[in-house]
């Protein structure tokens, strides 16, 4: 009687679990949606600095100011930030294919306990 | 060409086929959603086009109220309108020219306009997947309960 509430216990736990888990892979994808629009524009704008001529001026908008920046300079910015979101990315996609493997072993392990439980159940009522 | 995936179709379960006919459904909702943005992006870079061709004809030095937030305008005069600034991003601004300005514009608009087309076409597969998983669907249910 009391291996069958221990299992089912143990079932709730790791329902719990896998409800977290399915939480953790939503939150993933968000803010790997978020990224992808990111990057998407930065490489617009690179794009556009790469159509302009040296002596053209370029300035960015920090807070409400506008500040004149030096094209290079510009560049450079645009460029490191599409490697760090590209990497982020990266991580991003690592974790996620984590996640669904942790996802995956979880609902296996949970349908073996369920069959267990059933077992357990159907003997005693034999009995 | 379309007898193969029907034929996949046929093969599902009807509870299977429930599910995937609302996932298709979801996603032509979502595809449905993007092509109205790009729509009204493009609307929004149409008017500035036009905008810009109307800047272009003015004379220096004309009289103009300019829109200092919502409600509030205050009267000014045109200045050079052959240099004009544009937003291109992630809070960058690029001086350019008013031909290349209104260049930009194109390029944008045009960009738009071929990213709308190829999404109008997965978003018409899409709705075809779903239309028949739903006729085949529904065939399925008449055909376990044909007494009713």
């Amino acid at each position: 009687m009391s291996a069958v509430k221990e299992l089912t216990r143990d079932l709730e736990n790791k329902a719990n679990d896998f409800r977290k888990l399915e939480k953790d892979i939503q939150k993933n994808q968000q803010v790997k949606k978020k990224y992808t629009i990111q990057l998407g524009e930065n490489e617009l704008v690179l794009k556009e600095l790469d159509l302009l001529n040296e002596d053209t001026n370029v300035y960015k908008l920090i807070g409400p100011v506008l500040v004149k920046q030096d094209l290079a300079e510009a560049n450079a910015n645009v460029r490191k930030r599409i490697e760090y979101i590209s990497a982020e990315l990266k991580r991003l996609d690592g974790t996620l294919q984590d996640l669904q493997e942790k996802l995956n072993s979880k609902q296996e392990s949970i349908a073996k306990l369920q069959q267990r439980i059933q077992t357990l159940q159907a003997g005693k009522a034999k009995a | 060409m379309a007898a193969t995936p029907r034929m996949e179709l046929e093969k599902m379960s009807v509870e299977h086929l429930r599910g995937l006919k609302e996932q298709v459904d979801m996603e032509v909702n979502l595809l449905q959603d993007s092509l109205n943005n790009l729509r009204s992006a493009n609307a929004r870079l149409e008017i500035a086009s036009a905008a810009l061709q109307d800047l272009s004809v003015r004379p220096q030095g004309k009289k103009m109220l300019v829109p200092l937030t919502a409600s509030l305008y205050v009267p000014g005069k045109l200045d050079d309108s052959e240099k004009v600034l544009v937003d291109v991003g992630t809070g960058y601004f690029i001086e350019k020219t008013m031909v290349e300005g209104k260049d930009y514009c194109e390029r944008k608009i045009a960009l738009l306009k071929s990213n709308y087309d190829q999404l109008l076409e997965v978003t018409a597969k899409k709705r075809s997947i779903a239309d028949e998983a739903g006729a085949i669907l529904q065939a399925k249910l008449k055909h376990l309960a044909p007494s009713q």
